[in-house]
Formats: structure tokens, C-alpha cells, sequence
């Protein structure tokens, strides 16, 4: 409530992060947008019966989860606007003209010379990518292992396709455990012997509350 | 002006102890105030219905009060990073309910080993399992009975969750190796409980429950609380207990929207702000006859802090296993080396807990290992061939209390949105806990093998992602004990230098043991209630703490 109220009056700082991202987002330009899309489609790229980034609307992912130029990025993917854009702007020169190889070589660059400011896009790509309906669907389609999976946790869960345990193996488990009265003392290899702090009367030998000295072969 | 209130107990915090001592008090009339730094939560401030739910969990659900940075959050320095929620519910509102108990050799490690700070607790298995027992009731545990690697348990409110694929598949190597498993007992609806819906297998645990299946307290313990009257106050930071004469007084608290300071003054005080603000509280609270802090005349407030050892072992295999599904953390768990046996190299033991992988997102950047999917060309190979074919196996050891990881204040100037200092926690991993998670990724291994068909391996290594072990468990900074030197409160959770001042929450636990410790915290609590109900006139009375054997019983 405190973030939404914060948001429809137009307030400067929020004191939480907004869950879904910011709700108007950031308003990219078309050379921006495309040179997003370009990065996301090199990233990860369509085929095999998965979508392109850029025909899910990867740009729109992003413009939820760039911090506007209003607020603090003190948050999670730390990407503020203004510098987020002039990054896109840097980028566009050199990706714009190039082939899909050539923009392979840029990004491999732009990894070896930034790696925080790739990894933090390449995560985003991730994360939005594999929110997409579309995406969800492939998975759906082609993935044996994903057949079931949906696009959010909640609210259908997975109760309906489920397997429940089975008995023939739990009906072979053993096990034990060491009852209260039968606890005894262990004989210590000597460097733990060495660290005992109590004797076994329960009587401290160490005072505990001392600085220890480093175990051995630490 | 200060405005002042009068009560019987006054109980600082509202998660897993606080609610507990709450509820279980006012079920016998006590009057009961209950101070909260932080707000209540709103079930769809939960992320599980976004599309985005996978990019959430770094952001307003990240673990780590200094990633969220909320205004009701306190920041920690040093060389650790411990896992806590400020809010009703504490941090219940972000844990995924794994519940299994201490075993009867858990109170026992000082008769067994003693290394470091290891003493026997106060109290054995058999004085706290029905404590265990009411709590299971509290909270509508899921269970599976006949688990013959324990004591026998009650039945559970609904059956165990379900295995799943994954459980069928790690479950098939522990039976091939002839190990001991068992399904997880859980704090998970499989049954409707008041107005708490059943699990519905969303796989998203760890980002608390819109449901109500996990058992936070919010939704277990507090509404009966507020029932019987507790006067719940929210956005209340206390930031000192007051002492006369040697005895609790009450507390003063910060009122975080209006800045306000308030005081509450009561009879009984208890302590349940988790093992590092319990600490940072006490140390706070420094004043006239108590210059080191509160209940710290013996030095040890603060002190054997213990995170359990861990390393997170993820397999993923050539078939699918769906492991989005499902119960989050814990499956099932093989307890098959738990007890010491000194000839591996170590004392204590650890649990092989067997959890899952959440979604699409989550695989592709790396699961809990970081076995991220390379981008460009090779990416749509890699997803499809691990995401859904995944078991995570932890190994979670029990790490020795050792007196030098410890909580103090900060003294660098960190501090809270109302100027109070910073936690400051340092953690060493020890010799002895290192080996044995070494020797535990080596069973890990084996148990993935024997399953079957593995294709890929990662590892956290040794002690987490982040160096020191996960903060997942903070356990032990104020210790119940044997002795006024040995311990800061006695088998009742009393402290042995204010009578009236008692801490019930994971501070209090003597040793670890090696499994998720929130069922043992809370058992601990109901105990601690329920001597405080039956002895309100003696404790009240009391202007010394009693010894053990002196103090009078349930």
C-alpha cells in the first residue's frame, strides 16, 4: 500500500521496492528499443522452436525494471535510467551496422571490458526472457520436462500433476537414532581434544567467552 | 512527553518465538503487549502471481536486509550475511517451514565431544517434546509418521507434501545405498487449517506464502493471539530495555511513523528478536548496573553464534524431474551419517536435505550454483537439457558454537533508519565443520550416482556462495545453559542476571544439531510461555535467577 500510494502521487522516493516493477516504466526511444532488442536477440538467440527476444517484447521487461530517472537505483538490477540510455546510445554505434557475428564480437567485448554492466543485462534478458508467455509456451511445446510448467507460481500451483510417494521403497527405509541414555563420550582425534572447552563433568574448563586461538590446521 | 503503557509481559518481537510466547500466554489470560519493528504483510505483496515473480526474489524478497534496505530493516556489517524479515511474522514470513526436530543426542554434544564451546543443553529431547508437540499442533504440521532415524512423532494436521519426481529419484538412490530417508516433516498446509489454504505445490516456498499453507506466524500464531487480547504494535522499534534494581522494567520504543518515542512498562520481559537482534537489543540496553549490556556480565551475550555448515550440491539429470514443483527446500532428507563418528575426522554430523530449482528464470542462471547458461549460440542447448532434470542435495552440517563468531554493535557509524547501530556479526568457519562438508559433498555425490543418469554437477563448495556459511540459520548468541558462566539464561530461559528478562527465540538454543532449527526455537518459546504462565508470582517475586536445580518447576 505504502508503495502504491507513493506511486500515484508522483513521489520522488519509494521506501520499498515496487513488486512487478515500475509501473509506467521508462520510455525508451526506437533506436534504443532496437538496439535492446539486438543485444537480447544475440543473448539468446531464437530458434529450435523458441521465440527471438526481440518478437516477446523483451524491451518492455526492461522498461519495467530500469530504475526512472526519479528515483534512486538502490534496488535490484541497479540501472538507472539516464545512464542505462547512454550505455544503449554508446552501444548503438558500434552493434547497429554489424552483422549477427559482429554483433557477437561487440557484446564478447563489452563482457571482457565491463563485466558488471553485461552480466547485470545479460541477467535481465534472462529473467524477462523467460517471463514471456511465448517462451513459457515453447517450453511447454518442445521441453519433456516442462510440459507443465507455467508462467507464475500461483495461482493454479501444480497439485493436479504431482506424484506422490512411493510406498514400495519407503517400506525398505531403516534408519536408527541415539537414545538420551545412551550418549557417551567420543574419543577425540588429538587436535580436537585439544579444543575441548569442557571437561566432562560439564564443568567449563575454558572460559567460553575468550578469544580462541586458531584451530589447528586452519 | 513519553506515553506510557502497563502490562503483565512485555514481548519484544513478533516472528516465530514472540508470537509463540504471545499466543500461549494470553491463552491463559496474561496480559500481553507485543512490540514490532516492522509492518504487517499483505498477501499480495507476495510475488507469486507476477510474471516477474523469478527477478523479485532479489529485490523486495531478497533475503538480506541490506539488499532490501526497507525502512523497518536493520543493517548488519562484518564478514557475514544473515537471512532475516522484519514484519509480523519476523522471519517466518520468508522461511519455506522445513520441520524437523532436534534428535536426543542434540542436547547432549558436551558429554559427547565438548570441542569449543560445545556444553550439554540444560534441558534433553524427552523435557521438550511435548513442547515440540503442542507447537506441531499450533501450526498444522505436515508429517509422515514411522521415520525410524528418530523418536516417535505425533501425526501430523495433513500427510507429508508430496515426493514428486524429484523425491522418487533421490529416494531411489538413498534406498539403493541402503541409507536412511525419510519424507520432510513440513510447516506446510496439506490440510485447510482455520482460514490457511492447503499447499498447492507452487514450488515457490521461499518467497513466503499467499496461501497461508506455510505456517509464518502471521497467519499461525497471531490471529489466535490477537483473539485472546494481545496488543499487537506495529512499526515499533525498541531501542533500549530499562532495568531498576536489577529487574526489567519494560522498554522504550521508537513509534517509526511518527518518530515518537514510547515507553512500556511490565512485569515480565521476553526477548524474541532472533539471534541478531536479540543480541544488538541486549547490547543496546547498556546502562546503570549493566555496563556491558543487558544479561552480559559474563561477556557472553552475543557470543557462539552458529549458522550450520553447508554446501548446496546441485545434479542435474537425463530425465525430467519437474522440479518446479513442489515443496521448495525440503523433499526428504537422509540422516544416515548424523551421528559423530570420530574415525571420518570430525565431530558431529550433518543432514543430506534433498530441495528443488524453481523456474525457467532460476535455470538459466545457474540454479543455487551459479552453473549459469551460456548466452549466444550454445544457450538454447543448455537450458533445454537441464531446466526441469535438476535435485538439489544440501548438506547441512552442525557447526560447533564457537565463542568467537559473535554478534557486537557496529562501531563504524552503520546504523538504522532511527540511528541505532548496525549488528555487526563475524563467522569463521571451523576446522572441524569444513571437514565435515567435505566429507558430506563426497555422500552427496553417492547418493546422485547411485539415483542415477547425472549429466552435470555444480557446487557451492565449502561454506556457501558467499564465503562464510549462508546465514540461513542463526542460531545460539545467548545461549541457555548450565551455569551463570557458561550460558546467558538458565534451563528456562531466564537470564541469570534479570530474573525477569527472558529470551525466547533461536539466541537461546546450546548447540545447532544439524537440521532446520525453527521447530526447535519454537518448541523452546512454548516452553518458555508456559512456565511463565504456570510461575508468573514466583518469577515476579524472584530478585535473583535460580540456579538449574534451584528454580522452581513447571
Amino acid at each position: 500500500m505504502e508503495i502504491l500510494i507513493a506511486t500515484q502521487l508522483g513521489a520522488t522516493q519509494v521506501s520499498k521496492p515496487p513488486l512487478g516493477g515500475w509501473g509506467r516504466g521508462v520510455q525508451f526511444t526506437d533506436e534504443q528499443a532496437a538496439v535492446l532488442d539486438a543485444v537480447a536477440d544475440e543473448i539468446i538467440p531464437g530458434g529450435d522452436g523458441f521465440p527471438a527476444p526481440s518478437s516477446v517484447n523483451i524491451v518492455g521487461f526492461f522498461a519495467r525494471y530500469v530504475t526512472p530517472a526519479s528515483e534512486e537505483a538502490k534496488w535490484y538490477p541497479f540501472l538507472p535510467e539516464i545512464e542505462f540510455k547512454a550505455r544503449l546510445g554508446k552501444l548503438a554505434g558500434k552493434l547497429m551496422a554489424r552483422d549477427p557475428l559482429g554483433r557477437v564480437e561487440v557484446l564478447r567485448r563489452l563482457e571482457a571490458d565491463d563485466a558488471e554492466f553485461f552480466t547485470r543485462v545479460r541477467d535481465v534478458v534472462y529473467y524477462g526472457y523467460y517471463s514471456r508467455p511465448e517462451v513459457i509456451r515453447a517450453i511447454n511445446i518442445h521441453l519433456e520436462a516442462g510440459k507443465d510448467y507455467r508462467y507464475s507460481p500461483q495461482p493454479f500451483g501444480y497439485s493436479d500433476s504431482m506424484a506422490d510417494w512411493d510406498e514400495a521403497l519407503l517400506s525398505r527405509v531403516t534408519g536408527t537414532y541415539i537414545r538420551t541414555q545412551d550418549v557417551r563420550p567420543v574419543d577425540l582425534p588429538d587436535d580436537l581434544a585439544a579444543r575441548r572447552a569442557v571437561k566432562r563433568s560439564g564443568v567449563p574448563d575454558l572460559p567460553t567467552a575468550q578469544p580462541a586461538p586458531t584451530p589447528s590446521g586452519a | 512527553m513519553k506515553a506510557v503503557t502497563e502490562t503483565d509481559v512485555l514481548v519484544i518481537g513478533a516472528g516465530a518465538g514472540g508470537a509463540a510466547v504471545s499466543k500461549r500466554l494470553s491463552d491463559g489470560g496474561v496480559k500481553v503487549v507485543c512490540l514490532e519493528q516492522g509492518p504487517w504483510l499483505h498477501a499480495m505483496e507476495h510475488a507469486h502471481m507476477y510474471d516477474s515473480w523469478e527477478i523479485e526474489r532479489n529485490r523486495a524478497w531478497s533475503w538480506y536486509s541490506n539488499v532490501r534496505m526497507m525502512p523497518e530493516d536493520y543493517p548488519t556489517t562484518g564478514n557475514a550475511a544473515p537471512m532475516m524479515m522484519n514484519g509480523v511474522g519476523g522471519s517466518t514470513l520468508h522461511y519455506a517451514g522445513a520441520w524437523p526436530r532436534f534428535k536426543p543426542v542434540d542436547f547432549r554434544k558436551g558429554t559427547e565431544h565438548g570441542v569449543e564451546g560445545t556444553i550439554d543443553w540444560p534441558i534433553s529431547y524427552e523435557d521438550l517434546e511435548p513442547y515440540y508437540a503442542i507447537n506441531d499442533a499450533e501450526i498444522g504440521v505436515a508429517r509422515r509418521v514411522g521415520d525410524p532415524g528418530n523418536p516417535p512423532r505425533p501425526e501430523g494436521w495433513g500427510p507429508a507434501s508430496r515426493g514428486g519426481r524429484v523425491g522418487y529419484k533421490m529416494g531411489s538412490g538413498f534406498d539403493k545405498l541402503g541409507w536412511h530417508w525419510w519424507p520432510a516433516d513440513n510447516a506446510i498446509l496439506t490440510r485447510q487449517k482455520n482460514n490457511r489454504l492447503p499447499c498447492n505445490d507452487c514450488g515457490f516456498c521461499l518467497g513466503g506464502c499467499p496461501r497461508h499453507s506455510i505456517a509464518s506466524t502471521d497467519v499461525s500464531y497471531w490471529p489466535a493471539a490477537l483473539a485472546n487480547g494481545v496488543e499487537l504494535r506495529t512499526n515499533a522499534r525498541v531501542e533500549r530495555i530499562n532495568t531498576k534494581n536489577g529487574k526489567a522494567t519494560g522498554a522504550t520504543y521508537i513509534d517509526r511513523d511518527t518518530g515518537a518515542r514510547h515507553e512500556v512498562n511490565a512485569k515480565i520481559v521476553v526477548v524474541a528478536a532472533n539471534s541478531v537482534g536479540t543480541p544488538r537489543l541486549l547490547l543496546m540496553s547498556a546502562q546503570k548496573g549493566h555496563p556491558d549490556g543487558l544479561a552480559n556480565s559474563n561477556g557472553l551475550v552475543g557470543t557462539h553464534l552458529m549458522f550450520h555448515s553447508w554446501s548446496f550440491e546441485d545434479y542435474w539429470f537425463d530425465e525430467p524431474l519437474e522440479g518446479f514443483k513442489g515443496p521448495e527446500p525440503a523433499v526428504l532428507y537422509s540422516q544416515q551419517f548424523y551421528d559423530t563418528d570420530t574415525s571420518r575426522g570430525f565431530v558431529n554430523g550433518f543432514s543430506l536435505q534433498v530441495g528443488t530449482a524453481l523456474g525457467a528464470a532460476n535455470s538459466a542462471l545457474g540454479t543455487n550454483t551459479g552453473n549459469i547458461a551460456p548466452w549466444g549460440a550454445g544457450h538454447r542447448e543448455f537450458f533445454n537439457s537441464h531446466f526441469g532434470r535438476h535435485a538439489l542435495v544440501y548438506v547441512q552440517g552442525e557447526d560447533l558454537p564457537v565463542a568467537t563468531n559473535r554478534v557486537t554493535l557496529d562501531t563504524t557509524g552503520v546504523t538504522d533508519s532511527d540511528g541505532l547501530p548496525a549488528a555487526h556479526v563475524h563467522y569463521d568457519l571451523h576446522e572441524n565443520d569444513r571437514r565435515l562438508i567435505e566429507w558430506g559433498r563426497s555422500r552427496a555425490r553417492e547418493a546422485a550416482d547411485a539415483a542415477g543418469g547425472v549429466i552435470d554437477t555444480a557446487s557451492t563448495g565449502i561454506g556457501g556462495v558467499d564465503g562464510p556459511p549462508p546465514g540461513w540459520h542463526i542460531m545460539g548468541t545467548c545461549r541457555m545453559g548450565n551455569t551463570p558462566e557458561d550460558s546467558v539464561t538458565n534451563k528456562w530461559n531466564q537470564t541469570w542476571d534479570v530474573p525477569n528478562l527472558f529470551i525466547a527465540d533461536a539466541s537461546s538454543l546450546t548447540t545447532g544439531a544439524a537440521v532446520n532449527p525453527t521447530s526447535t526455537l519454537q518448541a523452546v518459546a512454548v516452553r518458555a510461555a508456559e512456565y511463565i504462565k504456570a510461575r508468573f508470582p514466583d518469577i515476579v517475586a524472584q530478585t535473583r535467577t535460580p540456579s538449574n536445580a534451584d528454580a522452581p518447576g513447571m
